[in-house]
């Protein structure tokens, strides 16, 4: 551990640190463009340029330059200062003065860091430096005349999404920043580079010229377009969700999310549902909610109703579904919409077990029916890290774009029975060997053998467990903690012929199952779900109520409501307190605190914020084989929920980006 | 304006003293179209205005009416300011037909401008709507 001065202060450095990671160790502020604690080191822009001693006797870039033990750092000196204004001043000889117009206003790096090293006026008269504009597809906006070339967005895309799609051509002050051929960038992360850019460069086109941050309300919220349970910022102006952005959380999204999380916010604001509607003479016509309450009364719930959750809701809703059922006598609850029936007796063998800072570090995994960069775009970033540092990664399932190299087994689920020489060898040396089984095993009954394959390279070791399932949707495991899986399924359900069917934003399921129940929907959008239903009762969304969700690594996380539902929409909670007045019975909860107090009484690990323990695998049973051939759950990447659907960027991303029409707008 | 009103009030027109200064110091130069009478120093040289360098003679309106600054029409205004020195008939070009008239500043006033949805203008708002898109069953 190299021990060194930053401004007079010796501290000790961690084996490896820069002198820009020591100066931060000290307290000391370096600016910076081009380095990122999460991207490779470049060292191009300049800007943190320190004194070191002993060294040459100029000033030295700090974040390419190793912390070595003795050495004298001064950040604070004169040389310093002139020097940092010396390079601001060359990177605005060729940068736009177009801050009053820019979306990057007042969130921009060199903006603020022009404020501390910036000159007060201009020494040049030449013409600024222009360069043409470039596409990068439906969600970023360039304005190339503002890049600084940190090479960000280049280290990023080939780093950490594992796409060579954004490159530089030219040299010095030519160097233009572009996607390949001017493609549009298509990976499911590719609006990361937004955040990244520290200056207007590359800017986000749906949010372009909405807003600008300081009129923003920001809402700590929870991203529910898929299981990961990135942690988001919710940015709402009025009653409307303006953008999303990542917030840090190296557990879970590091600083990363997914295109669909961040972009299906304006679907918040189209298709809603905002008025009761009754289905009468097999058409919905707008209606009072007590008109609805006494037709769900009429139809005679008591011990004969049933609940399924959708894949968007917080476990606050369902607990209260639960507790309305319950009152009436039944425990009718599903949340796998889809049909699948696995195993959920003990919920350690339904859940990510490794967690995903952990995978990481596997050094072999075996994905079962899995196409992780669509089901878990933020999960694939941790395989790919995992496999940088050396991990065999093995499919089985259809072929799919990995960013890493792996290799695949073909599409039957029985290759678990009869497995190939490379992976015994490979799970036999390992250390910390890892499976993964997604939503397409499950379906073809992979769990048990995926459970078999952990016992038999004992996947569960000391301080390692290797066993993970990957779900999809937000709900899941905070349904499955909550008691929302039957034996058998949705198909139970249907069986058992409920009066009354309470669906809380089910849109994937299969309505027509239950042909003669009552089928009263709560949501918050019309699709699938709306247009099946007989009463629909408008609640809603993540961003309009607070919630607890358990993403698929079993982590509880809580989110905040960012804006007020629209029209008649109520929480969704309220509603299912108000249906159990006019039902007649007692649910014991009247505000959210005593819901929430009879939630973590009921199931305490939903409580405490962070990792629920479920404790130690099952032992698998043998009886059960997994068979036939996988396939993926996920068509189309930008259409996986309803929020998704309505929305108008992730329309476009579809067609464009997966589908590949032509724009409109191009063809003309 | 009954002679007590002169004396009590200083809102409207002249005061007595100003009254009297204008009669032995002023030289009448016009009247503009709401008849505020406008005035300047019959001595010059003794009559600067307060702070002027340059020697200005002092120039005032008595107003007809209320004594409000923004009654002085922009013609006038220039005169008073001294911008110019003719009087605005002599000094200005003839008023195009699309000039409307003058209107004084209605800050304060019955007059004065009142948002949709102002209590004064019955508060009734307009409903809003657009910010979300309704599903409808069809």
């Amino acid at each position: 551990m190299p021990k060194v001065t930053v401004d007079g202060q010796e501290i000790e450095v961690p084996n490896g640190a820069t002198v820009l990671q020591a100066c931060e160790l000290a307290g000391k502020e370096i600016p910076r463009f081009c380095y990122h604690e999460r991207l490779s080191i470049a060292g191009n822009c300049r800007m943190c340029l320190v004194e070191v001693k002993p060294g040459p006797p100029k000033p030295q870039a700090s974040c390419a330059l190793p912390a070595t033990d003795g050495q004298e750092i001064r950040t604070d000196t004169d040389m310093v200062k002139t020097a940092r204004e010396g390079v601001m001043e060359f990177l605005l000889i060729n940068h736009p003065l177009d801050c009053p117009i820019c979306d990057q206003g007042g969130e921009c790096d060199l903006q603020d860091q022009s404020m501390m090293y910036g000159r007060g006026a201009t020494r040049y008269e030449e013409n600024k430096r222009a360069v043409t504009e470039k596409y990068m597809g439906p969600l970023i906006k360039t304005i190339m005349t503002r890049c600084i070339h940190c090479t960000r967005c280049v280290r990023f895309s080939e780093e950490i999404a594992g796409v060579d799609e954004i490159g530089a051509i030219y040299r010095g002050e030519d160097m233009q920043i572009t996607t390949y051929l001017e493609q549009a960038a298509s990976h499911e992360l590719s609006a990361n580079v937004i955040d990244l850019c520290p200056v207007g460069a590359l800017t986000s086109r749906p949010y372009a010229f909405e807003a600008r941050p300081w009129e923003l309300k920001k809402t700590w919220s929870i991203d529910v377009s898929d299981a990961v349970g990135a942690n988001i910022r919710l940015d709402s102006r009025g009653r409307e969700v303006m953008r999303a952005l990542p917030r840090i959380n190296d557990a879970v999204n590091e600083e990363w999310l997914s295109d669909k999380g961040r972009y299906q916010v304006d679907g918040l604001s189209r298709r809603r549902l905002d008025k009761v509607y009754i289905r009468k003479d097999g058409k919905l016509v707008p209606a009072e909610w007590n008109e609805a309450f006494a037709a769900i009364a009429a139809a005679n719930p008591k011990g004969s109703i049933a609940a399924v959750a959708g894949d968007l809701v917080d476990c606050e809703t369902m607990f209260a579904a639960k507790a309305l059922l319950g009152a009436l006598g039944s425990d009718h609850l599903e949340g796998r919409q889809t049909g699948l029936d696995y195993d959920c007796s003990n919920l350690a063998a339904v859940n990510f077990n490794s967690t995903f800072e952990g995978i990481e570090n596997a050094d072999a995994i075996l994905i079962v029916g899995s196409q992780v960069r669509w089901e878990a775009a933020l999960v694939n970033v941790r395989l790919r890290k995992a496999a940088k540092r050396g991990a065999k990664i093995f499919v089985v399932g259809p072929q799919w774009d990995t960013t890493y190299p792996a290799t695949f087994l073909g599409e039957d689920a029985a290759v678990l029975h009869d497995l190939p020489q490379a992976i015994t060898e490979a799970f036999s040396k390992a250390e910390r060997p890892a499976v993964i089984v997604g939503g397409g095993g499950l379906a073809k009954g992979a769990l048990h053998p995926a459970l078999a394959f952990a016992e038999q390279f004992n996947l569960v070791r000391e301080g390692w467990n290797g066993f993970n399932v990957l779900h999809m949707a937000a709900s899941r495991m905070g349904g499955l903690m909550l008691g929302y899986a039957q034996k058998g399924g949705i198909g139970n359900i249907a069986k058992a012929k409920p009066n009354v069917l309470i669906s809380l934003g089910a849109d994937e399921l299969d309505y027509g199952a239950f042909a003669d129940s009552l089928k009263v929907y709560i949501g918050h959008h019309g699709d699938a779900g709306a247009h099946a239903a007989d009463i629909i009762l408008p609640g809603a969304s993540y961003a309009e109520k607070d919630g607890t969700y358990v993403n698929t690594e079993g982590r509880v996380q809580f989110a905040e409501k960012a804006v007020f539902a629209p029209g008649d929409a109520r929480e969704d909670w309220t509603i299912l307190r108000a249906m159990a007045d006019a039902l007649d019975v007692s649910v014991g909860f009247d505000s959210f605190a005593e819901l929430q107090s009879a939630m973590i009484a009921a199931v305490p690990a939903l409580g405490e914020e962070g990792l629920a323990d479920f404790g130690q695998l099952p032992n698998a049973d043998a009886s059960i084989r997994a068979s036939g051939a996988i396939s993926y759950p996920i068509a189309d990447f930008y259409m996986t929920n309803v929020v998704a659907r309505a929305s108008a960027t992730m329309q476009r991303c579809s067609s464009e980006l997966l589908h590949h029409d032509d724009l409109k707008e191009a063809a003309e | 304006m009954s002679f007590l009103g002169k004396i009590f009030t200083w809102w409207n027109g002249a005061t007595i003293g100003t009254s009297l200064f204008t009669m032995r110091r002023g030289e009448k130069v016009g009247t503009d179209a709401q008849g505020n009478t406008y005035y300047r120093s019959r001595n010059k040289r003794d009559m600067t205005t307060a702070g002027s360098y340059i020697g200005a003679e002092r120039r005032w309106v008595i107003y007809e009416g209320a004594n409000d600054a923004s009654r002085v029409p922009p013609e006038w205004h220039g005169w008073l300011h001294g911008s110019f020195d003719d009087v605005p008939e002599s000094y200005l070009p003839p008023a195009k037909i699309w000039e409307t008239e003058y209107v004084p500043n209605a800050t304060g006033t019955a007059d004065a401008y009142r948002p949709q949805g102002a209590l004064e203008r019955g508060g009734k708002r307009v409903k809003a709507v657009g910010d979300y898109e309704a599903w409808t069953p069809e």
